[in-house]
């Protein structure tokens, strides 16, 4: 009995990736004390944790401006992002003139552009959020427009048959079908939000954790570098479980979320 | 032609490119810049243009770099043989283990000012009270303004300030969105210029009591052991570069438009070679030859940095940890 619950543990969903990390841990760990890796270059592990338990309140603190730029810039990429995709899957006019655009504004280096940012915005949230924009609305775009143009047509030409309204089709068929392309993009969105607040908070910031991992850099604080990394891919995944959780609430259907298929995965 | 003997023309050609190199039996040196090139490197592709380092049998490679620390620890890791870099940044880099030292002191009055436009009129410490300010947070700048601040009499709410990167800084000063910005005499006030035509006026951190040495040339420890003499033949032509360029900044200036002619503006790098020269001499070693720093000098920063500079006071040591004048002509 007690074996069967040591192995249900083990090999539970949620303990399998916090598993990988302790022996990636480990790794690192060997890797320092075999190769002698000086901790200037890269600091040990427990350096890292001693400063994330000793710099908890400030890691913490600086956290709340980077993930409100970051929520600010993925509300920001929804709002703009699904109804840009929308017009872009309905027309195709639409479509050839801007997709090619937004394509090629997609290729140019933010970290190029982010310091205009500031000169445009000012210091403050803005340049942070529309960083976070810049990063994360793309993805929406090119998911969402995917999810609209793969709705089978049967279905549509089924909706027609039954003189259903254009509304109609659109909230009991297109709508519906897209969902799960749509979730796809947010997901990847909320990660490269993250990143984008980061990268407006290197360029021009007065708090944050870039404003922390810079000061970090300054000092040669390794481990606070890396402790503000830590929590930084923190608020990546749990960002990354809240859209998750949206969406198993939202399209609770959908072939992805089944049980049978969550235990094959 | 056929596939093999375009091999065996490729491998020709590749060794009559390697096979020159290593003939000359030079030592192939690597020096990494704190920074992209402007005014302030110019005397080392004056070096290299005059041969001054092959004259010393050192073939230079010169490197543009992406900020002090990042030198430092490529320096540390062997990366680059040599490297021009923020002492300080250095000493802070050392203190933490890295194995660096610094074989010669290029500025030794410091360059550090707080700048704007002289239009607005500030030109005394405390013309600041009220005006923004732009810093770039974890840098050596911004970790002894607080001195600066205190010797001054200013408190940090007489004025706002702003943080950014090191472009930030500039982009809100020239856009007004701050008055004055934490730069280097020789670089900012000359980027200012270059990109506005307005005169910059500095108020310099030297004038007010903060002594503390700049840029200098830095190695790995190792290397003082395993190749001494490459060191002193390095510095040698270092030295000499250095004196030439004091002498005739327009030549370094030249050379290094010619070597990288997005470098600068002809004018105003000259201006900031000249302003370069300037900062050579410490205010305790008037007499010595460029890159030759006092002790007092070095002691004092080491003071200011543990006091200041986030150094912590346990593994600090002593001033001759961090240079050596043994290896200067």
């Amino acid at each position: 009995m007690r074996q069967g619950w040591l192995r249900r543990t083990l090999f539970s969903a949620w303990a399998r990736p916090v598993i990988l990390v302790l022996l990636l841990i480990a790794l690192w760990e060997l890797v320092i004390r075999l190769f002698r890796i000086p901790p200037y270059l890269i600091p040990a592990p427990e350096a890292v944790v001693k400063q994330l338990v000793e710099q908890w309140p400030t890691l913490l603190q600086q956290s709340i401006p980077t993930t409100l730029a970051t929520l600010g810039g993925f509300a920001m990429s929804i709002a703009v992002g699904i109804p840009l995709a929308l017009v872009i899957a309905y027309s195709r006019t639409v479509e050839s003139y801007v997709y090619p655009l937004l394509v090629f504004s997609q290729s140019v280096p933010k970290i190029a552009i982010a310091p205009l940012f500031v000169v445009w915005f000012g210091f403050g949230i803005i340049p942070k959020v529309i960083s976070a924009f810049m990063l994360g609305f793309f993805p929406i775009v090119v998911s969402t427009v995917m999810g609209f143009k793969s709705v089978d047509p049967d279905m549509l030409d089924l909706a027609r048959s039954m003189k259903a309204s254009r509304l109609e089709t659109f909230m009991r068929i297109s709508l519906p079908q897209a969902m799960p392309s749509i979730f796809a993009g947010l997901k990847v969105s909320i990660t490269l939000a993250v990143v984008g607040a980061v990268v407006g908070e290197f360029v021009g910031s007065n708090s944050g954790l870039g404003y922390l991992l810079q000061i970090a850099n300054g000092t040669f604080d390794l481990p606070l570098m890396f402790a503000a990394l830590t929590v930084l891919s923190g608020i990546g995944v749990l960002l990354f479980v809240i859209v998750d959780v949206v969406e198993r609430w939202m399209i609770p259907w959908h072939a992805s979320h089944r049980n049978d298929f969550a235990a094959t995965a | 032609m056929n596939f093999k003997r375009r091999i065996a023309l490729a491998a020709a050609a590749l060794a009559l490119v390697t096979g020159t190199a290593f003939a000359q039996g030079k030592d192939k040196v690597v020096l990494l810049l704190n920074w992209y090139t402007y005014s302030e490197h110019a005397p080392f592709y004056l070096g290299k243009a005059r041969g001054y380092f092959d004259a010393e049998n050192i073939d230079l490679d010169i490197q543009e770099g992406r900020g002090s620390g990042v030198t430092v620890q490529a320096v540390a890791a062997g990366t680059a043989t040599f490297g021009y870099a923020d002492v300080p940044t250095m000493m802070r880099a050392a203190s933490k283990g890295a194995p660096v030292i610094a074989v010669g002191v290029a500025l030794q009055t410091s360059p550090m000012s707080v700048m704007g436009f002289c239009e607005k009129n500030i030109r005394k410490p405390e013309d600041i009270k009220g005006k923004t300010v732009a810093v770039t947070p974890g840098d050596s700048m911004s970790q002894i303004w607080p001195l600066f601040l205190k010797k001054t009499g200013l408190k940090q709410d007489d004025f706002k300030q702003v943080a950014g990167d090191a472009q930030t800084k500039l982009n809100a000063v020239i856009n007004g969105q701050a008055d004055l910005l934490l730069g280097y005499v020789m670089d900012q006030a000359i980027k200012l210029q270059d990109a506005t035509h307005k005169q910059v006026c500095p108020i310099r951190f030297a004038d007010y009591g903060v002594n503390m040495v700049s840029s200098g040339i830095i190695v790995q420890k190792d290397l003082l052991k395993t190749k001494p003499d490459m060191v002193k033949r390095f510095l040698r032509a270092a030295t000499r570069a250095l004196e030439e360029s004091a002498k005739d900044p327009a030549a370094a200036i030249d050379a290094m438009l010619k070597a990288n002619p997005k470098s600068g503006v002809r004018d105003t790098a000259l201006i900031g070679m000249k302003e370069t020269a300037r900062l050579y001499k410490g205010p305790d070693n008037p007499n010595d030859k460029p890159l030759r720093v006092g002790a007092k000098n070095m002691a004092e920063t080491l003071q200011l940095l543990v006091d200041y500079g986030g150094l912590d006071k346990a593994s600090a040591g002593k001033p001759e940890d961090y240079y050596t004048n043994a290896y200067l002509p």
